[in-house]
């Protein structure tokens, strides 16, 4: 996807602080300066010879801001943002989390877990077809039946053999993407933004009332400011980013549970029963749509800056938050 | 916590040379997933979507690069038999199936995928073993069966629809069976079948899975005669069936008449219609 350096600038030799802002308060040797032949550096850092050959091939692992860019026309100061394995890992989610779903929701119709009594006018006796029901009413020439939905959402009709097969296939991949997700976010540092903090609590209720009034306030025409942000995300992303690996480990282990119950019976008693890991399960893929909601809106309205980093790894917004 | 966004000073040509190679990169990994992902599409949800016409046009299309319907076949296949394998390595022939107290059990369906036999079959039931050392078969009846040690078992029926059931099962151990008459040198295999089988329109329609010996083997696989305490009804596949609580259901076939001993894997039913072969739970 890019050449970004599996091992990022770092965390080779003489580049503790590569990550640093400033090498302000340490020995000026220690400060790391990957410097190509064109030097892009200020003069005031030499470039270390131990690793310039490791990463001149790489713009984005040049020599640390000194906040002070050099000459305008050539240089520019960007913020890293996402290693190249976690981008890539993010891109190949999006089909792979589709392919699970609609082959999963193929699967869950052949016998749903979340029943009511019989409907006396359509029979129905599952939520997500009551669901289909509602929508295909809508729907000019639409059929209303109990398989509406997953005929129109899942993989196809009648389709367990199929859908089995696909879900076993990008299963398989989503375990691997997942592991480069986390390579990713250790070789890129990424994890340090997703790390709980204690202040977590007061800024998520600072970004929930300013989510509150954000569209009333527009309408009133009154300023709204964001809260101040000097963190990577706010605090609803850093919580809502770090609960996906969560959720992809909770739907792993889930998932083995019911696929392997006798070889893995120590994952089935731990979500109590064979119908219980079928309903977490069921949840977790739900929560990744919830998830998937606010999250494809905020980028669309966050801009083109935002959407690009996930694709190139930098931003161009310099000190401030998304 | 700059360190959550550590700023580099970079050069502009080389960022936007870079750039542009990530965006080629992203738009050709974007087009070849669309591209991977129409090809393993089925047929029918891609001509429901997009029409008979468009789809023909595109099938057509990918299959010029090599993208055809039969690899496309082939390539999910061998996703199955990737997680069969899976499913193999992780089989421990001393790992015990999860039991349950006789209270536990739940109503257990009649999941005949056909219709369900007629009692008719009962009377004339017998059991024919081929493939036994020495070159030879044996044939039982129900009195045979009842020489054997009986063994009783609650345990779960996992059926690949998604629903199971805790039933309690007795009968005689599969691997007793196996002593008492043991397969030919090299039978890796027990290819089970039930002549009585129908489907939907009540046509005789044989139902025959393949089971490997280790399971087989396996102390909590039996050869069941009863459900909870009464004798197996024809629903649940009177007089005899395989209870592989290691197995997803389609594999405990009911009302077996017939077990052979062989040293190739032998066809499966459901495998024969999409489904994986192993199936191990």
């Amino acid at each position: 996807m890019s050449d970004v350096p599996v091992v990022p600038v770092a965390e080779l030799p003489g580049c503790q602080v590569a990550d640093e802002k400033t090498g302000a308060g340490l020995p000026s040797g220690q400060i790391a300066d990957a410097v190509d032949e064109e030097p892009v550096a200020t003069a005031t850092e030499p470039p270390s010879s131990e690793i310039a050959d490791d990463a001149h091939a790489d713009p984005l692992s040049g020599n640390p801001a000194t906040g002070q860019p050099g000459n305008p026309t050539r240089e520019r100061l960007v913020i890293i943002k996402h290693h190249a394995l976690v981008r890539l890992s993010h891109w190949l989610n999006v089909p792979i989390l589709f392919a699970l779903i609609v082959s999963g929701l193929s699967i869950y119709w052949a016998s749903p877990v979340f029943l009511h009594k019989p409907d006396p006018v359509t029979h129905s006796r599952d939520y997500l077809a009551d669901l289909g029901i509602a929508i295909a009413q809508h729907v000019p020439g639409a059929e209303v039946n109990p398989s509406w939905f997953y005929n129109h959402f899942g993989l196809g009709v009648y389709n367990l053999a199929g859908a089995l097969r696909w879900h076993w296939l990008f299963v398989y991949l989503f375990l691997a993407n997942g592991i480069v997700y986390l390579l990713g976010l250790i070789a890129g540092r990424g994890y340090r933004a997703l790390l709980p903090r204690r202040s977590m609590i007061g800024e998520s209720l600072a970004m929930v009332r300013y989510y509150v009034g954000v569209v009333p306030m527009k309408i009133a025409r009154r300023p709204w400011p964001h809260p101040e942000v000097t963190t990577k995300y706010n605090a609803l992303q850093r919580g809502a980013y770090a609960s996906m690996p969560v959720a992809g480990a909770l739907a792993l282990a889930s998932g083995w549970a019911m696929h392997k119950p006798v070889q893995f019976w120590w994952l089935e008693r731990m979500f109590g029963s064979y119908d219980g890991a079928r309903i977490v399960h069921f949840a977790v893929m739900l929560y990744f749509i919830l998830f998937l909601v606010p999250h494809v809106v905020l980028v669309l309205v966050d801009g083109w800056d935002t959407m690009r980093s996930m694709i190139v790894g930098w931003s161009a917004r310099i000190g401030g938050s998304e | 916590m700059s360190d959550e966004m550590p700023q580099r000073v970079v050069d502009e040509k080389k960022l936007r040379k870079q750039s542009r190679r990530d965006f080629l990169l992203f738009g050709a990994g974007a087009f070849a997933t669309l591209a991977g992902l129409w090809w393993i599409s089925p047929l029918s949800s891609k001509k429901r979507i997009f029409g008979d016409h468009a789809t023909d046009f595109l099938d057509t299309a990918a299959a010029r690069f090599g993208l055809t319907r039969e690899r496309s076949e082939r390539f999910q296949n061998r996703a199955l038999t990737f997680d069969d394998d899976v499913a193999e390595a992780l089989y421990s022939p001393t790992r015990s199936v999860r039991t349950y107290k006789p209270s536990d059990v739940t109503p257990l369906r009649n999941n005949y995928n056909g219709r369900t036999p007629s009692p008719d079959y009962l009377d004339t039931w017998t059991l024919r073993i081929t493939g036994l050392a020495g070159d030879t078969f044996v044939i039982l009846r129900k009195a045979d069966l009842a020489r054997f040690e009986q063994h009783e078992q609650v345990t779960r029926l996992c059926c690949v629809e998604g629903w199971s059931a805790i039933a309690g099962w007795s009968g005689i151990r599969f691997s007793d069976l196996l002593r008492k008459y043991p397969p030919a040198d090299g039978a890796r295999w027990a290819a089970i079948e039930s002549s009585v089988n129908l489907d939907g329109r009540g046509n005789p329609d044989p139902y025959y899975v393949s089971i490997d010996l280790p399971t087989a083997h396996h102390p909590q696989t039996l050869l069941a005669t009863h459900l909870n305490g009464h004798p197996l009804g024809t629903d649940h596949g009177a007089p005899l069936r395989l209870v592989a609580p290691m197995k997803l259901g389609l594999k405990n076939i009911k009302a077996i008449t017939k077990i052979a001993y062989t040293a190739e894997q032998p066809r499966d039913y459901w495998a024969e219609r999409g489904y994986s072969k192993y199936d191990g739970l």
